[in-house]
């Protein structure tokens, strides 16, 4: 079968800096003319080398840092833009939801807009008359079709425009992030939307997004593109599964550069400041990292600056993107320290078979005193530390399940079964 | 240029689109409305006819008011579908890096929405006619042709400046720089009659004269105006000596200005 996208060798360059200056660009032109070399700055290669192809139906995810070439190859694919080498073909009508919304008037009403960009968006004045209400009703407008679109809320534009892109008929669909628009409600209808144009239309989609779980959970196969290669290309679980771990390292790199500056970050009373944070093992060696379902020992070290009395410590462990995942402090076990003298205090915890599953993973930490247990310290994003586990793929989840299956009536399991329920 | 058309037939719900919204922007929250677009030719045959009273310009047996109102709606036309086109693609910015569709629809829908205004010049046209008594001829059925013309004058400027404008904006400055003296060198104050007299008839100019001539009419301006006058006010025929250099230039400038569009146009994402 033809692949509906195929891209071989392309590279795509930019030439940094500010545009030339007329003379600059005549003493160049002058220079080639004369057989001699022009005085250019080295260009910036956005794309280097790519090459790729998505067969019909497919479900293509591309994901990468900032910078590392996504919306570049979008461009390229939906023609906006044009490789500087290698050729770009693609078989089929693309409808590129680029950035939903461009192209709205804002003096115009929001029927107006939908007209206006169904048109730009390659549908006939008759298809948008068909579409027209499902549009309304999808964005959830009807009341407000006909009042200016610059009187709407952002969040209002946003429904509209991803309710018209996502209404245009065609075989390609190139996404950009777009998922992320309004309200959680209405969040959860876009995704339940793209996924209706993927699994049951059948379409062939291309999507790009931070959001790796959502690719991960859409995408048939992904692409890591790194500084404008492909670094990955292969099953979604695998491709995301080494995004997640580079990006691990990435984070946690960064994190320990800007500890120093995390620590003036707290909020601290003044009556007590946290010195150190330590992971220890059983032995009290100090661990790099935390292996998953192992006894690892938190060590704190805080100067009492006054007399503290009626103390309380907590800690908790909360992802990079601040998802606090679980959280335990002294007064929940029943402990409550009557007085700390001031000086140094080092608090010791022990945390059994650490629980979560593998990640990177940063600490907050608590001091609360006096008789209404007032916050004398807190702060968060602290000692970025790494979950590692056995498996070579990383689980989906922050906690590991344990399940004991069974059926009635009963059957027995193949062994190849067997050998899979065992594996964990 | 048959692929051109092809696209061009294939996007033209696109372009009407794109023409209704910019009339529609243009007037949306203004009192005065669609009114502002005769409010220019307007005061400017105003001007002109005071200051006629000065100056004295033969205007032969056609009051002058109408005399350099029928100039006024070509050339306006002209003038304005020229520097909207010049200007459309720099102005549609968030559409070129969002959204690809064949991008001389952009210069071409900026002319294309300049003929709704000229058709509203066109209706007080008629009107200032009646008011002075004045019937137009069966020759009046020129005027779509002379239009159509007009149209690939203004896109011959249209198609080069816009892409120029890309890269340097100074293009998009000095453009009402220069559609203003060339103003001056079109039959639009003075008729092209004059001109003719002093150049052919008295030979002004010696031996130069015929050449001059000939320089003068390279503007397809000249041709355009004197035959909209000719056919509307005059009902004599159009005076193909005069339109016949200016045609020439255009039969040469537009292919060129329309290759140098598209060879920029793959990188106009890039540069904007």
């Amino acid at each position: 079968m033809q692949p509906a996208i195929e891209v071989s060798h392309v590279t795509k360059e930019y030439r940094l800096g500010a545009l030339q200056s007329l003379k600059q660009t005549a003493l160049n032109a002058g220079a080639r003319l004369l057989g001699r070399r022009a005085e250019e700055r080295p260009p910036f290669k956005a794309l280097d080398d790519v090459s790729f192809s998505i067969q019909p139906g497919d479900v293509a995810g591309i994901i990468g840092h900032n910078g590392a070439g996504k919306s570049t190859l979008l461009k390229l694919l939906a023609r906006i833009s044009t490789p500087t080498r290698g050729k770009v073909s693609v078989n089929g009508r693309i409808a590129p939801l680029i950035e939903v919304g461009a192209g709205f008037v804002p003096d115009f009403t929001g029927r107006e807009n939908v007209y206006l960009n169904g048109s730009i968006l390659g549908m006939s004045r008759k298809a948008i008359d068909l579409k027209f209400d499902d549009i309304v009703d999808f964005a959830e407008m009807a009341e407000f079709i006909d009042t200016p679109v610059k009187r709407y809320s952002s969040g209002m534009q946003v429904k509209l425009a991803f309710a018209v892109a996502t209404s245009i008929e065609a075989e390609i669909l190139i996404v950009d992030e777009v998922l992320a628009v309004g309200d959680l409600a209405f969040q959860r209808k876009c995704f339940d939307r793209m996924e209706d144009l993927i699994k049951r239309q059948g379409r062939t989609v291309l999507l790009v997004s931070h959001n790796i779980r959502q690719v991960e959970r859409l995408c048939r196969s992904v692409m890591l593109l790194d500084h404008g290669r492909i670094v990955a290309l292969g099953g979604a679980k695998e491709v995301c599964t080494m995004f997640y771990e580079r990006n691990d390292q990435k984070i946690g790199e960064q994190l320990r550069a800007s500890a120093s500056r995390q620590t003036r970050q707290a909020t601290s009373s003044g009556e007590v400041e946290l010195l150190s944070i330590r992971l220890l093992d059983a032995d009290d060696q100090a661990l790099s990292h935390v292996q998953h379902a192992k006894d690892v020992t938190v060590e704190l070290q805080f100067a009492a600056h006054t007399k503290l009395s009626n103390v309380i410590f907590g800690v908790g462990v909360h992802t990079t993107d601040f998802l606090y995942l679980a959280d335990k402090d002294t007064e929940d076990d029943g402990i409550v320290y009557d007085e700390v003298l001031p000086g140094q205090i080092t608090v010791r915890c022990r945390i059994r078979e650490f629980p979560i599953l593998p990640g990177t993973y940063c600490f907050r930490v608590g001091v609360a005193v006096g008789p209404v247990y007032r916050i004398a310290f807190y702060a968060e994003n602290l000692h970025p530390f790494q979950v590692t586990g056995r498996h070579s793929t990383r689980p989906q989840g922050f906690f590991p399940l344990e399940l004991e299956w069974s059926t009635s009536p009963q059957i027995l399991p193949a062994e190849r079964g067997a050998t899979t329920l065992n594996a964990e | 240029m048959a692929s051109t058309l092809a696209d061009l037939i294939t996007h033209r719900s696109l372009i009407a689109t794109l023409a209704w919204k910019n009339i529609a922007i243009r007037y949306k929250q203004a009192y005065l409305g669609i009114a502002w677009a005769v409010i220019k030719p307007v005061t400017l045959m105003l001007i002109f006819t005071l200051m006629k009273t000065f100056v004295g310009i033969d205007s032969g047996d056609i009051p002058y008011p109408i005399l350099t109102f029928a100039a006024l709606v070509p050339w306006i036309f002209f003038q304005e579908s020229a520097s909207e086109g010049v200007n459309s693609v720099v102005g549609n910015t968030a559409l070129i890096k969002k959204i690809y569709f064949p991008r001389e629809i952009f210069p071409i829908t900026a002319v294309a929405t300049k003929l709704i205004e000229l058709g509203i010049n066109s209706l007080i046209l008629a009107a200032l006619m009646a008011w002075y008594g004045r019937v137009p001829g069966i020759l009046v059925l020129w005027v779509p042709l002379i239009v159509a013309y007009t149209v690939l004058v203004a896109l011959s400027i249209a198609f080069v400046g816009s892409a120029l404008n890309v890269y340097y904006r100074d293009v998009g400055q000095a453009l009402p720089v220069l559609l203003g003296l060339m103003m001056y060198a079109s039959p639009v104050i003075y008729p092209l009659g004059l001109v003719k007299d002093k150049l052919l008839v008295q030979q002004a100019a010696g031996e130069w004269s015929q050449l001059l001539y000939t320089a003068y009419t390279l503007n397809p301006l000249a041709g355009i105006i004197d035959t909209f006058q000719n056919v509307v006010l005059r009902d004599s025929a159009p005076d193909f000596g005069a339109l016949l250099p200016g045609a020439l230039a255009v039969a040469v400038l537009l292919p060129l200005s329309y290759a140098f569009f598209k060879r920029a146009e793959s990188d106009f994402a890039d540069v904007i």
